[in-house]
């Protein structure tokens, strides 16, 4: 306990001292990381803790941006006084109205029945959207300038930044101290039993919504955040990707666990900014390492490092280093070698290739890794194949051997931990 | 009359349209429970399978091998990934196709592109079936209803009068029945999940000369599919025919209507104060056609969530 306290403590102080010296586009990552995580934490409000899963999310995110853009706008034509630093407020507030109100007909269902109400909401936002020009400004969208307050100008993105930290610590604590309470374990329970909840008189439709509510809030925070952080927003905003990514940010993270999604948002927001400026099929990896997590890890890369800290008196340490040095290394060589077909392909089947080898006749040797590839030799495609093969061969043969070892404890928590919406219902 | 006639023709053919795509979904979720977020991949793969395939030897073998390819991609995801994680329940599976419908478009990205592909009909198919009002009626579109049609009688064949689809029938009602009287029901679920994307996949590179191919037609057609199959009740086939034709049909007027709530209300005297508060009231039904159905999922969804055909459960 005291090292995760002491571990935190050191995460903020980096946050806060480090940005100063990082360039433009990292700050504005860093942005985007953290408005990302906060997201992330919103959603699991609902998912991780309430087991209700949302496809649209985006809805309630895009609103509060909305929202905050259109008093953002009142300010610069000095309509309003409002200080430019409690603009998420706006974004909360709307969040927590449109929350309420669609959880209260999303909460009706459950099970991929809820997930289908909250799929068709996001996507009639999204179709209205652009054609409802006085709320959300056709398909250019509405802009704004962010007005000085407080003595601030925001003015440079570092301003910017301090603001949005500020903000995502502020909601993340206030997330985190929502599981201590009682209602906050009202709402896991709801999760794991929502029967017995019933039973032991509790509304379960009321608490369902407020739960929906208080996500939605957060989720508006979020959006405001982005709004004030772009100083625009259209319609694209309610678009599913958007709704996606956060699911796929929490489920890499580990829904499980109250940070598992918050870290995985943030550090996949920074992959993002450092792959896509390489490849363009960044999205591919990102899709790919999520169906492997829900392949082999179901409850998140959280999840792995949750079981391994809850185990760490019963696990055979000692002998579990060797196979895990060799698992590590499988699994490098695993990514060395898709990277390289991948990467490979993107060459070989872009325009301008597809283009040279019309124009000329020929398929020219092709650079990737500093060296140069002839497409048709044997030694091009073995060069990631061999490492791909030799460590799928090595992954499946240690994983028995980790496997074996995880067994050997004896100990009756060495299942995996329950999986949260495991008990999801497919039927209303 | 033109606009009435026309609209009716081009809406039943994109209803049977939907219909190819919705068939394999509600069939897998009546069975398996599982709701198939890449199953609208399966069509996008299957125009682009036979766009290649069509430009590797002709039409007709993109036609029949692409569907052929898609059912075994679906195949090997049943057999390999869902029931691999079955036991963590309904959601997980879900997820996992939410997955994969990204990883598809993203493929499909990485090979073809981030823009449509010139995948056309043939020339031999590409005449005039008849004139309406002085407008030449594509054959084309008969031929993709034909080709809806053809597929939903086959299935319903097979479903109702063979023993085959005897035992799918079983094993969608009583799993555990079907397998204790000695029915492999994991290879019906996995036959299931294979000729639904299969029946995707023949959607697809029917419609994909037709209609755009791009790498946003899964996207697209894959919210309105979830339309249709909610609508039309979750694992039933006649309903989602039904819901299919429906929203097909209305897609297609909506377009041509230019209807507002302002128009509406002034049947109530209301008009001049809807026109003055503007904003939703006075947006035309051409503009917010891509609305309605959303908005229909939703009441169906509220107000009765087993569709129009769909058991009470």
């Amino acid at each position: 306990m005291r090292y995760r306290f002491l571990l935190l403590a050191l995460l903020v102080v980096a946050l806060v001292v480090v940005p100063p010296f990082l360039g433009l586009g990292w700050q504005y990552t860093l942005v985007n990381a953290l408005i990302a995580a906060l997201f992330a934490a919103a959603f699991n409000l609902l998912m991780g803790q309430g087991g209700m899963l949302s496809f649209g999310h985006a809805a309630y995110y895009g609103l509060g941006a909305f929202g905050v853009l259109h008093v953002m706008q009142l300010i610069e034509y000095g309509d309003s006084r409002f200080p430019t630093v409690l603009l998420p407020l706006v974004g909360g507030l709307i969040g927590l109205v449109s929350g309420l109100l669609a959880g209260f007909f999303a909460a009706r269902r459950s099970g991929v029945y809820f997930a289908l109400v909250t799929l068709a909401l996001a996507q009639l936002l999204y179709s209205l959207a652009p054609h409802w020009s006085g709320m959300f400004g056709g398909e250019a969208g509405l802009s704004s300038m962010r007005m000085p307050s407080l003595g601030l100008d925001f003015g440079s993105n570092l301003q910017v930044y301090y603001l949005t930290l500020a903000w995502t610590l502020v909601c993340i604590s206030l997330l985190y101290a929502y599981t201590l309470t009682p209602f906050g374990r009202l709402t896991q329970a709801l999760r794991d039993n929502e029967q017995r909840v019933r039973f032991m008189g509790y509304n379960a439709h009321a608490t369902k919504v407020l739960v929906f509510g208080i996500s939605a809030m957060f989720a508006g925070i979020a959006g405001g955040l982005t709004a004030i952080a772009n100083e625009t927003a259209n319609y694209q905003i309610f678009n599913s990707h958007v709704s996606a990514q956060v699911v796929l940010h929490t489920f890499i993270g580990g829904s499980a666990l109250f940070f598992g999604p918050i870290i995985g948002a943030a550090v996949i927001t920074v992959f993002t900014f450092v792959v896509s400026g390489v490849t363009h099929s960044w999205m591919l990896y990102l899709g790919a390492l999520f169906v492997l997590v829900m392949l082999f890890a179901p409850n998140g890369i959280g999840g792995v490092i949750q079981a391994h800290v809850q185990r760490r008196d019963s696990l055979p340490w000692r002998r579990l280093v060797a196979p895990y040095a060799v698992a590590t290394g499988a699994l490098v060589l695993v990514a060395l070698g898709t990277v390289f077909i991948v990467q490979s392909l993107e060459i070989v089947f872009s325009e301008q290739y597809r283009a040279a080898v019309a124009r000329t006749g020929q398929y020219a040797d092709y650079s990737l890794f500093g060296m140069k590839w002839a497409l048709f030799s044997p030694l091009t495609w073995l060069t990631p194949l061999l490492p791909l093969v030799a460590g799928l061969l090595l992954l499946r043969r240690t994983a028995a051997r980790i496997r074996e070892l995880w067994a050997g404890g004896g100990d009756p928590s060495a299942c995996p931990p329950k999986v949260p919406g495991a008990t999801l219902r497919s039927r209303a | 009359m033109e606009f009435l006639i026309v609209s009716t023709m081009n809406g039943v053919i994109y209803g049977m349209l939907l219909f190819m795509v919705s068939a394999g979904l509600t069939l897998i979720f009546g069975m398996m429970g599982v709701l198939n977020f890449a199953h609208a991949s399966f069509y996008m793969l299957g125009a682009y399978f036979a766009y290649t395939l069509s430009g590797l030897f002709n039409f007709w073998v993109g036609l029949i091998v692409a569907p052929l390819l898609v059912g075994l991609i679906g195949v090997l995801v049943e057999r390999y990934m869902l029931r691999r994680i079955h036991r963590f329940g309904h959601a997980h599976e879900l997820l996992l196709t939410f997955g994969l419908a990204f990883i598809f478009e993203e493929l499909v990205k990485l090979f073809y592109g981030n823009y449509p592909v010139n995948y056309r009909m043939p020339d031999s198919l590409n005449f005039a079936a008849f004139n309406v009002f002085g407008a030449d009626y594509p054959f084309y579109r008969i031929f993709i209803g034909l080709i809806a049609v053809a597929m939903f009688a086959l299935l319903l064949i097979l479903l109702t009068r063979t023993r085959i689809g005897l035992v799918v029938r079983g094993a969608e009602r009583l799993p555990q029945m079907a397998q204790a009287l000695g029915h492999n029901v994991p290879l019906v679920f996995m036959g299931v999940f294979g000729t639904g994307a299969a029946l995707a996949g023949l959607g697809g590179a029917v419609a994909g000369a037709f209609f755009p191919t791009n790498p946003n037609m899964a996207l697209e057609l894959g919210v309105i599919v979830f339309v249709v199959v909610v609508v039309g009740g979750l694992g039933s086939l006649a309903g989602s025919l039904i819901a299919s034709v429906l929203i097909g049909v209305f897609s297609s007027f909506a377009v041509g209507l230019h209807w507002t709530l302002a128009g509406a209300l002034s049947w109530v005297g209301l008009g001049g104060w809807a026109e003055g508060v503007g904003g939703l009231l006075t947006l035309p039904l051409s503009s917010i056609s891509g609305t309605v159905p959303f908005l229909l999922m939703l009441i169906v969804l509220l107000v009765r969530p087993a569709g129009l055909m769909g058991s009470k459960n």
